[in-house]
């Protein structure tokens, strides 16, 4: 199977270069639906989903290719080479920051520059590093998943599944987007939060656009200082919007700090 | 009617002691207002709570997940149904919820402010957690019931194949045995026969011996096939086969006796039958063995001194055959009914070192026993077996 099927790549737009949107834990493409629309004037936008979440394939899901972000990686340097992708603008939320990352330093070339939206290398405090999470804390996570199906059920999910390209699911289903796999979503969750990419940051020599929000709980500010200061390249943009979200809280505001950078 | 078609009601009042908490929050996140209800059942004041984000009243992972899930899903729909959290009550305790939320815009579709519905769903959430806990022990029980049948099937395959190539295996050395038998034992009965027209005719003195010592030599290679045989059949095949009949035993002892006694015109054996009731047994195997024990009498036993051979039935059937000479040594004894057991004295007078472990087989088939005893004086092998069986 094509990675692009199997990604449920979605293109749009007509410019010369690429640029190509990955979702963060929690949630699929439809995140960047405020921002993406946005660039595709002057790129040619690249939306997906990350194996187990949206309209992926759920049976290419294999558990020991994803115990790490490499798998996920090695995806998206998959669908870049099926796309012919070069000098392209990786953009990544959250865990797809660091997914983006490791990307470019595996298929050199394919990304000129990366937009990292909330990163994380690290969400567990590690002595002087602060994280932001006790890993108490994480394994409480993963425990809480199991209370939270996300609309999902077995019974619909032939329904979810047989509707790849659902925009138009509308309100008849309740909580209709970002729907996952519970067992899925677990192993997503311990692999994101446990993860650590600190050595990595050093690596990219690439320009990269970091973009903090002011009040995050998952990724605090003191992180995004930290990504700024390994990322040789790098610049840290604090935005005014709170949460983890501003891609779908503040849009025009992420829009215009990456119509500044690229 | 007695009741008044219509009552009342008191919006606030409908407002403020719902049977469910209200919460309404700023787009950031920040309570605007929360009604009685609310404040009961988590034990904070009103004021208490307006001003601080929803976040602060979630556990941790409450807070990752509002972030990652459901803030993200209500801006995308507008609206998020039956959320589970856990709220984090004033004196730390966890309130395990259900929440609706809707997000009320303006005009432009910029989000004003956002309602929550909070239900209380302690008894809801423990019941959860219990089906959850039974499936993940039925997956897990599954799983291993599945690994059990998988490697019952593995093995179930693996001795059956095992079982069908060993039955395959025994029928082939059958055949084997069967067609060797017949190959090796048809040269011997033509040499016979061929001696035994030739002693019709008139013969003298040297060609009569070069006869009877051919005959001898004939008679030790058949029962030394049929010793071969036996083994082989014991050992590979389907084991010694008896056909038992209680017809009287002492012909087939008789024919053994002058048997040998024509092939060791020398040796002197003494015999005496005592044979007063019926025997079920094979005369057949009974005279193999018999003429393996008096065989080894005749080749071991001192020259001069008779071969004494005495059958009789009591309470069971008791064949002795008996001879002065050497007698064995206490090592030889222990290896004596081993296949190839060649007495370590004197090797050149023994066969295969077959013929007691045959006798051996044949007494142990008719569930009987061989017993030896050995002095000086006396070597004594006999033969004891229920008359019935």
């Amino acid at each position: 199977m094509s990675a692009v099927v199997r990604n449920n790549v979605h293109t749009a737009g007509a410019g010369q270069t690429a640029m190509v949107f990955a979702h963060g834990f929690g949630c699929d493409q439809n995140m960047w639906r405020h921002v993406s629309p946005a660039f595709e004037d002057k790129f040619r936008v690249v939306l997906f989903d990350h194996v187990g979440a949206g309209g992926s394939d759920l049976k290419a899901y294999d558990p020991a290719k994803y115990s790490t972000l490499h798998g996920y990686a090695e995806d998206v340097v998959e669908i870049g080479n099926e796309l012919g992708l070069k000098d392209a603008v990786f953009v990544g939320h959250s865990v797809s920051a660091m997914i983006g990352l490791l990307a470019s330093l595996k298929a050199r070339g394919m990304f000129k520059s990366l937009v990292m939206v909330g990163p994380s290398p690290r969400y567990i405090d590690d002595d002087d590093y602060v994280g932001g999470f006790k890993e108490q804390q994480i394994a409480e996570l993963l425990d809480f998943l199991a209370d939270n199906h996300m609309g999902w059920s077995t019974a619909m999910a032939p329904v979810i599944m047989g509707n790849a390209d659902r925009p138009d699911l509308g309100a008849e289903l309740t909580n209709s987007f970002c729907r996952t796999d519970p067992d899925i979503a677990k192993e997503f969750a311990r692999v994101t939060f446990n993860s650590d990419n600190r050595a990595d940051l050093a690596k990219v020599t690439i320009p990269t656009l970091i973009l903090q929000c002011s009040e995050d709980v998952i990724a605090p500010i003191a992180v995004g200082e930290y990504v700024h200061k390994q990322i040789p390249n790098s610049e840290l943009v604090i935005l005014k919007a709170t949460g983890h979200c501003p891609n779908l809280s503040a849009p025009e505001e992420v829009v215009s700090a990456m119509r500044g950078f690229v | 009617m007695s009741e008044p078609d219509h009552i009342e009601e008191d919006l606030q009042d409908l407002y403020e002691n719902a049977p469910c908490g209200y919460l309404s929050l700023r787009p950031d996140g920040h309570i605007v207002k929360a009604n009685q209800t609310f404040c009961r059942w988590t034990g904070y004041a009103p004021d208490e709570l307006i001003g601080r984000r929803l976040h602060d009243i979630l556990n941790i992972a409450g807070r990752i997940f509002y972030e990652t899930h459901f803030a993200p899903l209500l801006r995308m729909q507008g609206f998020f149904n039956e959320v589970a959290l856990d709220l984090v009550k004033k004196d730390g305790a966890a309130f395990p919820v259900l929440v609706n939320a809707t997000e009320r815009t303006n005009a432009e579709g910029k989000p004003q402010f956002i309602r929550l519905t909070v239900f209380n769903a302690s008894d809801r959430r423990r019941y959860e957690r219990e089906l959850l806990k039974a499936r993940d022990e039925l997956k897990a029980f599954a799983g291993t019931l599945e690994q059990r049948v998988a490697e019952e099937t593995v093995e179930r395959l693996r001795s059956d194949t095992a079982l069908t190539s060993q039955r395959e295996e025994a029928k082939l050395r059958e055949q084997f045995i069967a067609v060797l038998g017949h190959d090796l034992r048809n040269p011997l009965a033509s040499i016979i026969a061929g001696t035994r027209l030739i002693q019709k005719s008139k013969l003298d003195e040297k060609a009569e011996a070069t006869i009877i010592m051919m005959q001898k030599s004939v008679m030790r290679m058949a029962s030394l096939v049929d010793n071969v045989l036996d083994f082989a059949r014991g050992r590979l095949g389907g084991g010694l086969t008896l056909v038992p009949s209680s017809q009287p035993l002492e012909p087939a002892l008789q024919q053994v006796v002058d048997e040998l006694q024509s092939t060791h015109p020398e040796s002197i054996i003494k015999t005496d039958f005592a044979l007063t009731k019926p025997v079920h047994a094979d005369p057949v195997r009974i005279g193999q063995l018999f003429s393996n024990l008096l065989g080894n009498a005749l080749t071991h036993g001192l020259a001069g001194e008779p071969v004494t051979v005495t059958a009789k039935t009591d309470d069971e059937f008791e064949l002795a055959v008996c001879n002065a000479g050497d007698p064995i040594s206490p090592a030889a004894l222990e290896r004596l009914f081993q296949p190839f057991a060649r007495g370590e004295v004197r090797p050149s007078k023994q066969g295969l070192g077959l013929g007691l472990y045959i006798a051996s087989e044949i007494a142990k088939a008719h569930g009987g026993t061989i017993d030896v005893t050995s002095t000086p004086e006396l070597t004594c092998f006999t033969l004891r077996m229920p008359l019935l069986r």
